[in-house]
């Protein structure tokens, strides 16, 4: 315990990387894993080798809260991240750990939080991120209404919104198509929005999805891990209104997915209520195969519905798949990511993040270099 | 400008470090009125535009209790930096209290939430309100606030900007949360708990009481029982007194309490009294014109260990029956009987059944008896009557316990402790017996309640979940008294997915009547600490 204190302390007093560059060559492309924990720590991981190659703070921050949604650019180079109770989101060069880009959400009479939602366009020029601005005023706070705020990558550390963009309240997840012709927003209904207008195109039903005999479906889609295939997917739970009161399959669990390629949405139901269920990754060779953690590791195959599932050692909030579809990540708490096979669902090993602080609500990612 | 702030959340360990009237001890006298107006222009006028004659921007536009005046102020301090010395605090919330408060009518219905009673399962008096609002926190809470409708939708706003993740929360992202809170749950706020109200005028109109003076006192402490004792009461300032008091319980020990007391609103009574190395909160109401004090103590640190109290007037007040112990006799039997009161003086008469057959002990304030229930008595209360004192029902009689019941009925324990910033919560539970009355029907309204009876004391798992998860092995154990005390928090290497100590257990009570015994079970949840636990919760 001594020694992780000790390197998250020099971690964070240096504000440097303790290990050398990242390999910058796509010809030795391994998979790195990317995620942030508490109080302000970022992390780059070698997945295969199964450590953390780089450690590096995020600067000037609210060192109560746990960082937030974590996206790294397709690159790899870049990490944005959301922090400072929601109020500040600073891309981290993740080979030097120096901050190249911050946008504060807030200023002057403002205080605009981003419960969440973040992307990066396909290109990585801009970032789109939600926020919630409130006034406050003296003696009281107004509530304004919530924006997209579209900022340039290379906007540097002062960055301003380049345009805002109208959006309904309560979204939770933001994701831009790899087109980069639709920036969707999961609301109410996940919202296609025009990236350069914010123009509602179209939606796919949510709280609108008639679908039998089943009431409002339910799901807290924020952890963003489609990276490996397009294709964003969430648990959620749904009511069945003709069954009787107590009937367990009254309640129903699924998995709702959106292949952000080509707009397509596939659901699947595949048991009855029974089991918490937090966040979805799809496998990105057999791509019927989805993966859900909480205290439970769970494989779907969303054509058959057939399940599979181990019992874990802790609670694991998020998931994540490496590029051959071999192996699972997942993460969230207790500073253990643990490695999984996602053929045998067997654990291969796991990655211990220093500092002792946990990931609690960022995400957990995964670029190429 | 960096909106950056390291250090915003330490001052919360001062803002709910220690019950109100143990800051307000701590802190000696506050100012009085016209001192305490000028601290209010001082320390809130730079944003709560002063409107003179006592008013304030929002301020004046809300009512609350002292907790809930404490919980504002300190907010102040710990989200937007006003400085405070804790005299300043102290001042400002007792000022704020007695001009913006509760009258005793309308805090009445939701003392619970005052006193911080265990295990409450609440009710809604307005559904929408409960829907909107109670999801997060207790429904009381709402109800001992009154507000004009403008300062309702100005708490939905402020709710919005401080707790960014509220709209996508279970409870609020089925809905439209904002729409809903700001419209039609401000307008059925302002219309169930608005800020106007006769209850208040009338109170405000009524000369504040003096609580100085001797008193008597009887109560209840679940595992311990009946209490019976005394209090004195000496006035050290304005609404400040000196307290002492005595309590002996029916198990034989007896405890000295010392401390202070606050009264706000004229009728909110906050002690904070020592009893050698523990430190008892008294949250209590002051009515009757200063004649009656009434409520519920508790530990500091542990309020689900604590009681209820019941005091009267000792000095020169009407004659009065105030307990008798025990308050149930079995049909057959002969006890000792201890009434006790104030003013006691006259024959004693137990009502049909009960015969007295000798006086061991008497005086003003007590009574002992020794004491014959006939083998056919007749289940039921009795009146107890000392020459023209009638104590309404205080004494039952009863042929058999035909039922137990667990109070509280939904208990609910937390684990806690093991270097973590919060104690366990430990579950004070009470087996209650009853008779069926005549009708011989359980649940009936002639049932007669006889008291929390000994009971041995034992649990198991709940469901068939909780089997597989041992969680009768790892979340706690229980004595004799009924306590149930919870392991240590955080994730425990032995058990599946390393979980916590927390578990669904069903807890059994086996109380016995005569050779019978009678079984009462409850679900008794162990649960997770509640990092979060302000005055009101």
């Amino acid at each position: 315990m001594k020694m992780k204190t000790t390197a998250a302390a020099l971690a964070a007093s240096l504000g440097v990387a303790l290990l050398g560059a990242l390999p910058a060559t796509a010809s030795a492309a391994k998979d790195y894993l990317v995620t942030a924990a508490r109080p302000n720590l970022v992390f780059v991981m070698d997945a295969k080798e199964r450590k953390v190659v780089k450690t590096h703070t995020i600067p000037n921050t609210s060192l109560g809260n746990s960082p937030l949604t974590l996206v790294p650019s397709r690159d790899g180079k870049v990490a944005y991240v959301i922090h400072n109770r929601w109020e500040t989101v600073s891309g981290i060069d993740l080979d030097s750990g120096k901050e190249v880009f911050r946008a504060e959400l807030s200023g002057g009479d403002i205080r605009g939080k981003s419960p969440f939602p973040m992307d990066l366009s396909p290109d990585g020029k801009e970032l789109a991120v939600y926020v919630n601005p409130t006034q406050l005023l003296p003696g009281e706070y107004k509530v304004m209404d919530p924006y997209i705020a579209i900022y340039r990558t290379d906007a540097g550390t002062d960055a301003e919104p380049v345009r805002r963009l109208k959006v309904p309240r309560r979204v939770s997840t933001l994701a831009w198509s790899p087109k980069g012709d639709t920036l969707y927003a999961f609301s109410w209904d996940m919202l296609k929005l025009d990236p350069q207008t914010g123009a509602v195109k179209g939606q796919h039903p949510w709280r609108t999805w008639k679908n039998g005999d089943q009431g409002e479906p339910d799901t807290l889609a924020v952890w963003p891990q489609w990276e490996q295939t397009n294709v964003f997917a969430t648990p959620y739970y749904v009511t069945h209104a003709n069954k009787k009161p107590g009937d367990p399959s009254a309640l129903r669990a699924g998995i709702w997915s959106l292949d952000l390629e080509t707009d397509k949405v596939h659901f699947k139901e595949f048991e009855n209520a029974g089991v918490v269920l937090f966040s979805t990754v799809v496998n990105p060779v057999r791509r019927d195969e989805t993966y859900t953690v909480y205290t439970q590791l769970t494989k779907v195959n969303t054509k058959t519905g057939k399940m599979d599932r181990v019992d874990l050692d802790h609670t694991y909030y998020n998931v994540n798949v490496s590029s051959d579809g071999k192996e699972l990540y997942i993460g969230g708490t207790q500073g253990d990511i643990a490695v999984y096979d996602s053929a045998t669902l067997k654990r291969l090993g796991n990655i211990r993040t220093p500092g002792g602080g946990d990931q609690v609500l960022t995400s957990l990612r995964i670029f190429q270099r | 400008m960096r909106r950056t702030d390291k250090n915003r959340a330490l001052p919360r360990a001062f803002a709910f470090a220690a019950g109100l009237a143990a800051q307000l001890a701590v802190a000696g006298a506050y100012a009085a009125a016209p001192a305490a107006e000028a601290l209010v222009n001082t320390k809130c006028a730079s944003c709560h535009t002063a409107k003179g004659e006592g008013k304030w921007d929002r301020i004046s536009e809300g009512r609350r209790t002292p907790e809930g005046w404490d919980m504002t102020v300190a907010r102040m301090g710990f989200a937007h930096g006003v400085k405070m010395s804790r005299e300043e605090r102290a001042t400002i919330v007792k000022y704020l209290s007695d001009a913006y408060g509760l009258s005793p009518d309308e805090s009445a219905a939701h003392r619970y939430i005052v006193d911080r009673t265990p295990s409450v399962v609440e009710h809604f008096d307005n559904k929408l309100i409960g829907d909107t609002c109670a999801r997060c926190h207790s429904y009381g809470r709402i109800a001992v606030q009154r507000r004009t409708e403008a300062d309702w939708r100005k708490l939905v706003h402020f709710h919005v900007g401080q707790f960014p993740a509220i709209e996508i929360q279970a409870g609020g992202r089925d809905r439209n949360w904002f729409e809903i809170a700001n419209g039609d749950a401000v307008v059925e706020l302002g219309k169930t708990y608005g800020f106007e109200s006769d209850s208040w005028t009338k109170w405000k109109a009524q000369k504040p009481a003096d609580a100085s003076g001797s008193w008597r006192l009887v109560g209840h402490k679940p595992g311990a029982g009946a209490y019976e004792g005394t209090a004195t009461v000496q006035r050290t300032g304005d609404d400040a007194y000196a307290v002492t008091m005595v309590l002996r319980f029916e198990n034989g020990q007896s405890e000295t309490l010392k401390g202070s007391a606050i009264v706000y609103t004229g009728h909110e009574w906050r002690a904070t009294l020592k009893s050698g190395e523990r430190t008892i909160n008294q949250i209590m109401t002051l009515a009757d014109g200063g004649r009656s004090l009434s409520g519920r103590w508790f530990e500091e640190g542990y309020d689900a260990i604590g009681g209820t109290l019941r005091a009267v007037r000792a000095d020169g007040a009407q004659p009065a029956v105030l307990s008798v112990q025990p308050a149930a006799l079995k049909a057959g039997t002969r006890s000792r009987l201890v009434i006790n009161g104030v003013g006691l003086d006259g024959e004693v008469s137990l009502g049909s059944g009960v015969k007295v057959l000798s006086v061991a002990e008497r005086s003003a304030d007590r009574v002992v008896l020794e004491v014959e229930s006939a083998k056919d008595a007749v289940s039921g209360p009795r009146e107890v009557k000392v020459g023209n004192v009638r104590s309404g029902d205080a004494l039952k009689v009863f042929q058999r316990i035909d039922y137990v019941k667990i109070t509280p009925d939904h208990p609910m324990a937390r684990v806690g402790g093991n270097g973590g910033s919060m104690n366990k919560v430990p579950a004070q539970l009470e087996a209650l017996a009853y008779t069926v009355g005549a009708d011989g029907k359980k649940g009936t309204a002639d049932d007669v309640a006889l008291g929390a009876m000994p009971a041995a004391w034992s649990f198991d798992n709940l469901n068939k979940v909780a089997a597989e998860m041992k969680d009768a092995k790892f979340a706690g154990r229980i004595d004799q008294n009924g306590l149930f005390m919870t392991n240590d928090a955080g994730p425990n290497p032995e058990r599946k997915y390393k979980t916590n100590n927390a578990g669904e257990l069903k807890v059994t009570a086996v109380v016995k009547d005569g050779t019978r015994t009678v079984k009462a079970t409850a679900p008794l949840i162990v649960t997770v600490q509640r990092f979060n636990d302000p005055p009101i919760r």
